[in-house]
């Protein structure tokens, strides 16, 4: 039964690889340029499309097929093509083993992808053992990166995952001065209690006095939260941190207003901003904190490039586009401009190796501005929070005013411990 | 009160769970991916409704027969599928049991996408009300009402109507039931329509109050397995007071020490299988 389930999504995702490379034989013709093969660049994809985070590996997938057609309609990559390669993200063991067939069969040169915390750690091992460069769009936590991917080579990682609770303390800190009591909820694995971790070490160096009264961890896919309001409601705290990210924040939110919960609280949900279509204003009420991790997708100083492909993802989809496209995109904007990087420096088309080395320290323009790679292989970039607002033209909320927090101010410098960095802090 | 609108939607479930097996002796998986159907079906009925004019204070009315129309889908399962492996080891009916739940969620994916689906603002239509110090959605009580009478209604339809009796005679005793002249398959692709019926409900009736996501269904299978056992495998009265149980040890577990959520009903499922594996109300030893 699991083959045929298995079966049954390799089949969707050799048809979404289709589907991108169609226009591939029309553009498959090398422009001539000296040392550059004249076949397609294939580039494999690992995207989650089931289960509770396929919303933000759906919008990963979509990121990158717009940077591809994108590419394609150019004249591809020094002249060269991309054909994506797709393959599905689940558990870690499976994925593995896609990433291998990636790499030894389907021979693609690149690997783009992975969202889960416990996929992605899997990976980073095997990544440094296949000897081809992999960009991972997102998931991977402190505690795990120290165990499994202390250093790496082949390997480029996401954004530490805390980043967004420690953000999301540093402006609690800035717009709910009077708080005195915090109640937190988050998902029972490694990225919901991290973040409950991260935000109350952040908080505790900006508002020593602050008690934290509460730490709820539903099990992830939970979609019953009422009993966990209530909870909260006896807590008597004046705030509460909520790192639910899926579907799940879209039900709290709803719970606690159906209860009144924000009228006696204030909230900060660190990272709902990715099911920001979903927080409808009929119960999502003004004056929370709200997270979108590195991409806002009405920024009023966004770029022309974030407009456009604001623009033509709601054409396409009707949905407007979470953070996760900016990671994905940015992952294949890199690695285009490692490629041509090293291709100007070796004069030929380049090895892995050279690639690798010219994406350390590179900055491209992505959807949400210049972003770079840290020379430990670590992204960088800025992450959007703000004050849920109505006053916009949705349907659902908005952030107004939008605070930007860069990674160089939010994330531990390379070679630190997280702990120990923020204890370090003079606040 | 949240534990309570909780066990509302779990005896649903329980109860279409309790009542296929106590007549066809099919412990069915798919119980929670029939649960989940109800809540995609419910939530395109309502967006429908209300797309077409209608006033929101009435979405209950096209969610409900949405729920209860989408049950129809157990004809086609029992008559389509299930009757081929009555005769079968229970093996084979466990396995295409969760076959269907795989069926079934990647039908739903490829139906609604991969986005939870939500009903927006509806589940604040009616207000709340204060009760015992607490502020309680009108729609939790709107549920656990309706919960109350099916319940009620399971049991007049049981114990006072015709096929009540031919129920309650095939799930005694088939065999006996079949030579007195009882249409089995009738009775069979009944039964299982009532159950998968009640499942479908309950999933259409929680929407308003959270957000359909295609795995929805496997989180509840697992407390409905506990409602089974702590009630008593195949008793209606079992799945009430399971539920109940469930629903609010549940919250109770929540507010006073968080950790033991899970733990304490699990202690309870394993403390009734060794004092009496029965259940409180089962008449079928487990």
């Amino acid at each position: 039964m699991s083959t045929s389930r298995r079966d049954f999504l390799k089949g969707a995702g050799a048809a979404v690889a289709a589907g991108t490379g169609l226009g591939v034989p029309a553009l498959g013709r090398a422009q001539g340029r000296p040392g550059v093969p004249a076949e397609p660049l294939k580039i494999g994809v690992l995207a989650i499309r089931a289960g509770i985070a396929a919303p933000v590996g759906t919008a990963g997938l979509r990121g990158t097929e717009w940077w591809a057609e994108r590419v394609n309609r150019a004249g591809g990559i020094l002249g060269r093509p991309v054909q994506l390669v797709v393959e599905e993200e689940s558990n870690p063991k499976d994925t593995v083993e896609r990433y291998r067939k990636l790499i030894l069969q389907d021979k693609v040169e690149v690997v783009l992808g992975g969202i889960s915390t416990g996929v992605t750690l899997a990976l980073g091992p095997v990544a440094e053992d296949m000897g081809t460069p992999w960009l991972s769009w997102d998931g991977t936590t402190q505690k795990g990166v120290e165990e499994t991917m202390p250093s790496t080579k082949w390997a480029f990682r996401s954004v530490d995952n805390e980043v967004e609770a420690i953000v999301a303390a540093m402006l609690t800190a800035k717009y709910f001065k009077g708080i005195k009591t915090v109640a937190g909820i988050g998902n029972d694995y490694s990225y919901g209690h991290d973040c409950w971790e991260s935000y109350q070490a952040v908080l505790r160096r900006h508002m020593p006095d602050v008690k934290f009264v509460l730490g709820l961890f539903p099990k992830l896919g939970a979609t019953d939260f009422t009993s966990h309001i209530a909870s909260i409601q006896q807590s008597r705290a004046d705030l509460l941190m909520c790192s639910f990210w899926s579907g799940d924040a879209t039900i709290i939110m709803k719970q606690a207003a159906a209860v009144g919960l924000f009228k006696t609280m204030k909230g900060v949900f660190t990272t709902a901003g990715g099911v920001h279509d979903s927080l409808k204003k009929d119960f999502t009420p003004e004056g929370l904190l709200l997270g979108y991790n590195s991409m806002y997708f009405d920024d009023p100083k966004g770029s022309p490039l974030l407009k456009q492909f604001v623009r033509e993802y709601k054409a396409k989809y009707n949905e407007y586009p979470p953070y996760e496209c900016d990671h994905a995109y940015f992952c294949a904007e890199s690695y285009k401009a490692g490629l041509e990087k090293a291709y100007a420096a070796a004069g030929q088309w380049p090895s892995k190796t050279q690639v690798v080395k010219a994406l350390e320290g590179l900055e491209v323009e992505s959807l949400s501005g210049k972003r770079s790679w840290r020379e430990d292989h670590i992204q960088m970039c800025n992450f959007y929070q703000g004050i849920t607002t109505h006053k916009n033209a949705y349907d659902f909320v908005t952030i107004d005013p939008l605070e930007i927090v860069s990674t160089k101010q939010a994330m531990k410098p390379s070679g630190t411990r997280l702990f120990d960095w923020i204890s370090s802090w003079k606040t | 009160m949240g534990g309570i609108f909780h066990a509302a939607i779990l005896f649903l479930v329980a109860a279409g769970l309790q009542v296929i097996f106590g007549v066809q002796k099919i412990f069915n998986l798919a119980c929670g991916s029939f649960y989940a159907l109800g809540a995609y079906v419910g939530i395109s009925a309502v967006q429908a409704f209300i797309g077409a004019g209608g006033p929101p204070g009435l979405f209950l009315l096209p969610l409900a027969l949405a729920g209860l129309l989408v049950g129809l889908v157990g004809v086609v399962v029992e008559r389509g599928l299930l009757r081929f492996v009555y005769d079968r080891d229970e093996t084979f009916q466990l396995l295409l049991t969760f076959a269907l739940v795989l069926m079934l969620e990647d039908a739903i994916r490829m139906t609604w996408g991969t986005a939870p689906q939500s009903t927006a603002g509806l589940y604040l239509v009616y207000g709340q009300v204060r009760l015992l110090g607490a502020t309680v959605p009108t729609y939790n009580l709107v549920v656990i009402g309706a919960s109350l009478a099916i319940a009620a209604g399971i049991g007049w339809f049981l114990t006072r109507t015709a096929f009540g009796r031919i129920v309650r005679a095939t799930a005694e005793n088939r065999e006996m039931a079949e030579a007195l002249g009882v249409n089995m398959a009738s009775v069979y692709a009944r039964v299982f329509t009532l159950g998968t019926a009640l499942g479908t409900l309950g999933g259409a009736l929680v929407i308003p109050a959270t957000a359909a996501m295609s795995e929805m269904g496997i989180e509840l299978i697992v407390e409905a397995f506990a409602v089974v056992v702590i009630g008593g495998l195949g008793s209606m009265r079992g799945a009430f007071v399971g539920a109940l149980v469930v629903g609010v040890l549940r919250a109770v577990a929540i507010s006073v020490y968080p950790e033991l959520e899970m733990l304490l009903i699990y202690l309870i499922v394993i403390g009734v299988l060794v004092l009496r594996p029965r259940g409180i109300f089962g008449e079928v030893a487990v």
